[in-house]
């Protein structure tokens, strides 16, 4: 027809998206849509947000059901060819134990996040974006479910992650982050994950796990990684438009806005210790090192972005120069943690090999050598005499982060990092400025906070025993736990890897 | 190539120990329930939503329904995203053809003047229907209990989209943008479509989410779905073949979303005397509100007679009634 | 700061009451220039318990396998709380010192600095 021909794409994508909402009048728009005003942002005319994508639900159904194939038909010959026998090493499985334990159900919550604002949001070129994020979400946790169903098969550490989201201690972190974003106003939330993590952060996860996967033979994770990129591609625009349209909005909003930076970039930033943590130390082939990712991505790109936001009177995130001040010790204090409480992990730990710990003091010239190596190496030690460090006592955590207190001074990496504050007459503790500036700025919140440590002393976690707790926490004590040297999976992997030789010699 | 020899390489478990606690023990599990089952988060909130003083982010009671297990919800159809795409690109692209062969033909030219704004009158002004029931189920989708209902709510809620999208190209191929529009004036001012809207708008404040279920995918669509793509598609006469093609994907979804629909009703409802009796007391208030919205939508626009209305709402309440539903007057 | 929310008054609940430990407070301890422990723990104590029991019977349990630990001269070890120095005294109760519910306190061994002096 000649009408429609003479549509734009712009004007058609409109007529299918914001052309189908209406004003309501038998009930007042702000009961319609109630959660629209109490975070103080100000929006004068929704029409004014411009479609980040443009996919009406029939091109979706094509293009996502066309890499959902292609992702599946991979998966399904991987399995049949019991692809996890092509990984560099049994260690690297633990990185991706990780991954499935702490950023699957996250992915999940993320979409419960834009399912909410795919109803809630006022304007309705937002709220159909939302919901395509909401259901790519959806695409997200089940790809990764079913790609790594197959180790789930094979391996320890998989099996129970369903449970340990909700109990196990350091999924805590993720757990508390997301519940935080979960729970705050619908701007708030899309400044979190859509702007903060999206857009700000997503790729220091993407990177490090599909790079790291590709590095080290995983195509299973990998598959679903590179189809998972489309999909991030447009997270990220959605992140940067819902920034722009609220400081395009009205200029009562940019401190707000501001504030929520400072804060869900901390959050992200602390959460991210743990993908510091696996880059540096979980993957046996290397890709890049933390530091070199951070500068890559924060320092640089990240700079360049909020040169570019400064035009609407945003600065860098507050703590930011903290954050490139720890960029050399981050992943190190981490991996030492989780190492020494490696009887409470839902994964392996080990000492890095003499390869590995070269390659971190090239990485790390100004501090591997200095402050951690010899840590390492008096483990290794005392590993060797039969003494392998598992700490029993419980680790003090921060109020915020919930990570245990391990971080150091930003200007004294040998000394711990401690703050504290009060509140209403009850003490709490920090693991940096960043964290109690959080605490400070909305402390009804965070004192509701569920630090697994107090829980575990108040009696709410199936036990008094260390043993109880983490069988109430979903792990198989002496299976999933301990040192990578003589687990289940080394031992399987060896056993695996000579018959294959055996076979291979034979045909 | 080196084939490794299963045999030698024995898989420790089949599945996940969430996934096995359902299936009553370690057996090998569908893509679906490992995709499926239990995803959302049920202990240790940490924080009270800034939104919702009553509730904890995830929360049962949100709803007057009560159940042992929120994950009895099976969906008949086994969706997972990757099956949901699938099965929908292949409804998309009957779809597009039927769409391509009705414009390439140029087969709306063979309608009359009088059928075309028949047609338009009806469907046009649904696509604000559709995109009430995308709030609605979108509503469902955010606040029901457990991943097993929520999921499948958030496909729903995406195929009301994609239907209000099709309505929208139908508008555009009967009468381009002034025949869209003529629809969105209509619903929000003829009299006729005041009574749907008014129904639409009371349940976008309502709070129990699966109240909302019943009223919009049990009774709006129990309603609207056999008067129009049934009846008012076959009732057009000759003409309505044109139509038929273009609304193929309406009828085929309601086909088959429908066995999900009745699944949660029936799983529900045999849960437990209390909620039949509550899932009764919505099918009814709803029904008759609707009923009520719809009549002069078959009557003055649709062409339906009354005789046909009572019979969509006969096999309605029969449909319910089958589903455990326990409604009287039958 | 106030939570801006939906209701007026957001309040939120207290998770870790003193209350809430069945007659047990917190106190956490850390040893500085010893991050062999790599954070500072957790202990849930009984407020009458004499602080050199807590040392004795509960500190020394975690911090024992460092090498230093048997070496500590205790008359010469220091101890901090909220950055200033404190003195507690062993024959009295940990309530009689004064840390209350969730008290942080840390201490140094002066001449012992960890493996190869290196603060590990």
């Amino acid at each position: 027809m000649s009408t429609t021909k003479k549509l734009g794409l712009r004007e058609k994508y409109r007529l299918m998206t914001r052309g189908l909402g209406w004003e309501t009048t038998y009930q007042p728009m702000d009961k319609v849509f109630p959660y629209q005003s109490f975070e103080g942002i100000k929006i004068h005319d929704w029409d004014k947000w411009e479609d980040p994508f443009r996919l009406t639900m029939d091109a979706y159904w094509k293009y996502q059901a066309e890499k959902d194939r292609k992702l599946y038909a991979i998966l399904d010959a991987f399995n049949q060819h019991n692809g996890h026998l092509n990984i560099s090493d049994a260690r690297y499985v633990n990185s991706i134990k990780l991954f499935l334990q702490g950023i699957t159900l996250s992915e999940y919550n993320a979409h419960r996040g834009f399912v909410h604002l795919g109803r809630q949001f006022r304007g309705v070129g937002p709220r159909v974006a939302s919901q395509m994020q909401a259901l790519d979400e959806i695409r997200h946790a089940q790809t990764q479910i079913h790609a790594l169903s197959h180790y789930n098969k094979y391996f320890s550490g998989f099996h129970g992650f369903q449970g340990m989201y909700d109990r196990l201690w350091y999924l805590s972190v993720p757990k508390s982050y997301f519940e935080d974003a979960l729970t705050a106003g619908p701007f708030e939330f899309l400044t979190a994950i859509s702007f903060s993590f999206e857009y700000v952060l997503t790729n220091l996860i993407f990177m490090p796990f599909m790079s790291g996967a590709a590095y080290n033979g995983d195509m299973a994770t990998v598959t679903f990684g590179f189809s998972a990129q489309s999909d991030e591609a447009r997270h990220m625009t959605m992140g940067l438009e819902v920034i722009k349209f609220m400081a395009e909005q009205d200029p009562d909003n940019i401190p707000i806005i501001q504030r929520w930076m400072d804060k869900w970039f901390w959050r992200g930033y602390r959460m991210l210790v743990l993908v510091a943590m696996m880059m540096d130390y979980m993957l046996p082939k290397k890709v890049m090192s933390w530091s070199e990712a951070w500068e890559m991505y924060f320092e640089q790109a990240g700079g360049a972005l909020f040169e570019d936001l400064a035009r609407y009177g945003f600065r860098m995130p507050k703590y930011a120069d903290v954050s490139v001040k720890e960029k050399d010790r981050y992943s190190h204090e981490a991996w030492a943690a989780l190492y020494h409480y490696g009887a409470a992990a839902g994964l392996h730990t080990w000492i890095p090999t003499s390869e590995e710990m070269e390659w971190m003091a090239e990485k790390y010239p100004n501090s591997f050598e200095q402050f951690y190596k010899p840590r390492l190496d008096y483990w290794d030690e005392q590993q060797k005499a039969g003494k392998r460090m598992y700490c029993a006592s419980l680790p003090q955590l921060c109020q915020v982060c919930q990570i245990p207190a391990w971080f150091t001074e930003p200007d004294d990496p040998t000394q711990l990092c401690h703050r504290e504050t009060e509140y209403k007459g009850e003490t709490y503790h920090f693991c940096s400025d960043g964290c109690c500036d959080i605490f400070k700025g909305e402390p009804e919140k965070y004192i509701q906070a569920r630090l697994p440590t107090h829980q575990i002393y108040q009696g709410n976690c199936g036990g008094a025993s260390i043993e109880e707790v983490l069988k109430w926490s979903g792990i198989e004590v002496g299976h999933d736990n301990l040192d990578y040297l003589g687990s289940d999976d080394q031992k399987n992997w060896e056993r695996w890897k000579h018959q294959t030789a055996v076979e291979k010699k034979i045909a | 190539m080196i084939e490794i020899r299963t045999a030698t390489i024995e898989p420790l478990r089949n599945t996940f120990d969430h996934v096995a606690r359902v299936l009553g023990g370690d057996k090998p599990a569908s893509r679906y329930l490992e995709g499926t089952l239990k995803l959302q988060s049920e202990a240790n909130f940490n924080y009270q939503a800034l939104w919702d003083k009553e509730h904890e982010l995830y929360d049962p009671s949100r709803t007057a329904i009560e159940m042992a297990d929120w994950y009895a919800f099976i969906d008949p159809r086994q969706f997972h995203y990757g099956s949901y795409t699938n099965a929908r690109s292949r409804q998309q692209e009957a779809a597009e053809s039927n769409f391509d062969f009705v414009e390439k033909r140029d087969l709306l030219r063979f309608v009359d003047d009088a059928a075309r704004q028949k047609m338009a009158r009806v469907l046009v002004p649904l696509r604000h229907y559709e995109w009430g029931a995308n709030m609605n189920n979108s509503f469902i989708a955010s606040f029901a209990y457990g991943s097993m209902l929520n999921i499948p709510a958030t496909f729903h809620a995406m195929d009301r989209l994609g239907i209000a999208q099709y309505l929208t190209r139908i508008g555009l191929l009967l009468g381009g943008v002034e025949t869209v529009d003529a629809g969105k004036d209509a619903w929000l001012n003829d009299p006729a479509w005041q009574g749907l809207r008014k129904v639409t708008e009371d349940l976008f404040v309502e709070k129990d989410w699966f109240e909302v279920f019943v009223a919009q995918n049990v009774v709006g669509d129990g309603l609207i779905y056999p008067l129009v793509y049934r009846h008012f598609v076959q009732d057009i006469g000759v003409q309505g073949s044109t139509v038929a093609m273009l609304t193929e994907f309406m009828s085929d979804w309601s086909d088959e979303s429908s066995k999900w629909v009745d699944s949660v009703i029936r799983i529900a409802a045999a849960e437990s005397e209390k909620n039949r009796q509550q899932l009764a007391i919505w099918y009814k208030k709803w029904k008759a509100l609707t009923l009520a919205a719809v009549r002069p939508i078959a009557t003055d626009l649709a062409g339906v007679s009354a005789e046909t209305l009572q019979n969509i709402e006969n096999a309605l309440d029969a449909r319910a009634k089958k589903l455990g539903l326990e409604i009287g007057g039958l | 700061m106030t939570v801006n929310a939906l209701y007026p008054d957001y309040q939120g609940k207290v998770r870790d009451a003193e209350s809430n430990f069945h007659g047990g407070r917190l106190l956490y301890v850390a040893w500085n220039r010893h991050l062999m422990f790599t954070n500072p723990f957790a202990y849930l104590v009984q407020p009458d318990m004499k602080f050199g029991d807590f040392v004795k019977t509960v500190m020394a349990p975690s911090f024992e396998t460092h090498p230093d630990w048997a070496k500590i001269d205790w008359t010469k070890v220091t101890w901090h709380r909220k950055g200033e120095s404190f003195a507690p005294d062993c024959s009295k109760t940990l309530k009689e010192n004064g840390l209350a519910h969730k008290a942080a306190i840390q201490f140094s061994t002066p001449g012992l600095d960890g493996i190869g002096g290196l603060g590990i």
